[in-house]
């Protein structure tokens, strides 16, 4: 079977900045090559790629995690059955949820000294009634609501009790499957665990490394003082005085997205006939690569895109990369980190690290895949600037707008053809 | 009987075999379960598919190149409630080379090396943020049985900037850590034979290491090198001089006191 595996190498430079700090304060660090880089955590710059989706891809293809999955249940019940009021569809709800996904639902004990509470000395009228709330966090997709929202519905409908509505196997496999199914674009791409329910976690298809610098980095600390604008001439100096770390770095930051189990993740549990029911009006019976192309496109734009926040309103290092290279393979994915083992280093040249770094990969990239026959099927490149003239001969130059496009037709072309 | 070995190098890796909530360490050389896991995703194999046959290979490993332990702080934060999660560390072994070996039939230990030039799943060192550099698969050896010994011959495999700062050497002794019998005077318990990688129970058995070490040749030898600049630019580090603390006094000439006190 061929496989499609997407790579995704970004050398982007950060001024200084302190983007991902451990607790010291001071900017994350690795040795690599025997001397001390900067880092970025894969976490971080997870978080910030899927932060960047909610603007990229429609609310329906992204997930929520929460412990008011009954609120926001019901509140997809009664936006379809208006005539319907929370209270009344919470039983029914808490119960489908319940038994999908094997999550303990109970109503959150009330706080003492709340209004009506215990504590409350006054007393006054009935407390408000809360829904009631899983005892974890749970990921549910959009679309797993919706089919969630379908079940509870026939049941109001039936006006049958919420249990025994749900012991009827085929409804019982219908909510079980439901949520198996359709999983959100970032749940399918960075997993989800669900601790009592292991039938519901989901294997990650994306692979973030840690990005690291390409040169050694320092740590610099910026020592800084702080007036007190209500001190008068009577009170000379400072207000406060501290240090902030910072370094400055250019990156090489690495993704590999397993573009065949994003698909199976994003399909899971879905029949062919749901398959075909997507919005697909051609007549081509094979299965739709489309929620695939929307995935792999949103991720090669987020993860180029984003920029992990810390600290960012004190540096204001909004950075875009340098350079770009997607590399879609049908092997295995490979790592050009190698390139900067033998660290960039351009100390007093005044030629700064880009270009260097550039030409560093650009001689990589071609030993590494011609010595163990890992060429890649296409290659794009997008970059800026002189300095990584270097970079040219790798591939097809394109700008982003353009990669996203190529890379989601290459996959959707690919996903096809599997079918 | 084959042997097949894999470089495992990286600028992270994570081995953990008592990694557990919020601390998760890592011990300083591959696990058999890490590697285990490796290759059954590679194989394609899901979570909670029978795994006796590959637990069954046996497996050792070298550590060629120690690296240095790193500590990540890791804080999370609900997107949806905003609520911070617990704290957690992560430890990880930067800059660091290992070659690892498994013996097993020549027919499994061939699927084995055809899976890990085209895995089913990507391959990561001990945890999915730690993608492997360079390929992994480095040998196959056929008609050999104890994958020690296989290590023992195996070529050095540090990356060149670590060899060449051992260059006044011809050989490195590095660590072997191979399989014992239960028991052995010699080894220690692990928790790293892997039962099951079902996801609902994980389990691990004890497995007996018993660490000895092994002499490879080292191909950036360079006989007769002293202070000079190397071809690199580097300065070869001169040795410091001896601490000699009254070596700038000078002498003063002895003068008796003309009055005799």
């Amino acid at each position: 079977m061929s496989r499609t595996i997407l790579d995704v190498h970004i050398l982007q430079t950060v001024p200084p900045s302190n983007i991902n700090r451990d607790d010291t304060g001071a900017p994350k660090s690795a040795v690599y090559g025997g001397v001390r880089r900067s880092r970025v955590s894969s976490q971080a710059w997870k978080k910030a790629t899927r932060n960047a989706f909610g603007e990229l891809l429609d609310p329906a293809d992204l997930g929520v995690r929460t412990k008011k999955v009954v609120d926001a249940l019901t509140r997809r019940i009664t936006a379809r059955e208006t005539s319907l009021t929370a209270e009344q569809v919470w039983p029914m709800a808490a119960e489908v949820i319940q038994v999908a996904t094997g999550a303990k639902i109970e109503t959150p004990a009330r706080k003492t000294g709340a209004k009506g509470g215990k504590g409350d000395p006054r007393g006054e009228g009935a407390p408000e009634p809360q829904a009631p709330q899983s005892s974890y966090l749970l990921f549910l997709s959009a679309r797993q609501l919706d089919l969630l929202a379908d079940l509870a519905l026939e049941g109001i409908a039936k006006k049958a009790d919420p249990k025994v509505h749900l012991k009827d196997p085929e409804v019982k496999s219908r909510a079980k499957k439901a949520a198996a199914t359709r999983h959100s674009v970032d749940i399918a791409l960075f997993g989800r665990m669900v601790a009592d329910n292991t039938d519901l976690n989901v294997d990650a298809a994306a692979q973030v490394a840690h990005a690291l610098s390409v040169h050694p980095v320092d740590l610099e600390a910026d020592y800084f003082t702080a007036v007190d604008d209500q001190n008068g001439d009577a009170e000379p100096g400072a207000g406060m005085i501290g240090t902030v770390d910072f370094n400055s770095a250019t990156l090489y930051r690495y993704a590999a997205v397993d573009v065949d189990l994003l698909a199976a993740n994003l399909d899971a549990g879905l029949t062919d006939d749901e398959r075909r029911a997507e919005p697909a009006p051609g007549p081509a019976p094979a299965p739709t690569p489309e929620p695939v192309r929307r995935a792999v496109e949103a991720f090669v734009e987020a993860f180029t895109l984003s920029m992990p926040s810390g600290k960012i309103n004190t540096f204001g290092n909004h950075t875009l990369p340098d350079a770009v290279v997607v590399k879609l393979r049908s092997a295995r994915p490979v790592s050009f980190v190698g390139a900067f083992e033998r660290p960039v280093t351009r100390e007093g040249t005044g030629d700064g690290h880009v270009r260097a770094a550039c030409e560093a990969l650009a001689a990589h990239v071609p030993a590494v895949e011609e010595s163990f026959g890992a060429a890649a099927d296409h290659t794009w490149i997008v970059r800026v600037g002189e300095q990584t003239e270097a970079l040219a001969p790798l591939g097809e130059q394109v700008n982003l707008r353009e990669l996203v496009g190529r890379v989601g037709d290459a996959v959707a072309e690919r996903m096809g053809k599997r079918g | 009987m084959s042997v097949l070995a894999l470089r495992l190098a990286g600028p992270l890796q994570a081995w953990g075999s008592s990694a557990r909530f919020a601390r998760r360490t890592t011990e300083t050389a591959p696990t058999k379960s890490g590697v285990i896991g490796l290759l059954a995703a590679a194989l394609g194999r899901p979570r909670n598919a029978d795994l006796s046959d590959l637990a069954a290979l046996s497996f050792a490993v070298r550590i060629d190149q120690a690296g240095t332990r790193v500590r990540d702080f890791q804080t999370a934060r609900h997107t949806d409630t905003g609520k911070a999660m617990p704290v957690s560390e992560r430890f990880y072994l930067a800059d660091a080379v290992f070659v690892a070996a498994v013996a097993g039939d020549d027919a499994l230990v061939q699927d084995l090396h055809a899976a890990v030039r085209a895995p089913v799943h990507l391959p990561y060192l001990g945890r999915r943020s730690c993608p492997p550099q360079g390929p992994v698969d480095l040998e196959i050896v056929r008609a050999a049985d104890d994958p020690a010994a296989v290590l023992r011959e195996a070529p050095w495999q540090a990356a060149a900037w670590h060899q060449e700062r051992h260059r006044s050497r011809p050989s490195v002794r590095l660590t072997l850590l191979a399989e014992a019998a239960p028991g052995d005077p010699h080894g220690t318990a692990l928790r790293d034979q892997p039962l099951s990688f079902a996801p609902s129970h994980r389990r691990y058995a004890l497995r007996t290491v018993v660490q000895t070490s092994v002499e490879v040749p080292n191909p950036r030898f360079q006989p007769g090198e002293r202070h000079h600049a190397t071809a690199t630019g580097r300065r070869v580090p001169v040795p410091p001089p001896r601490h000699t603390p009254e070596a700038h006094l000078t002498q003063l000439p002895l003068h008796l006191p003309p009055d005799g006190h």
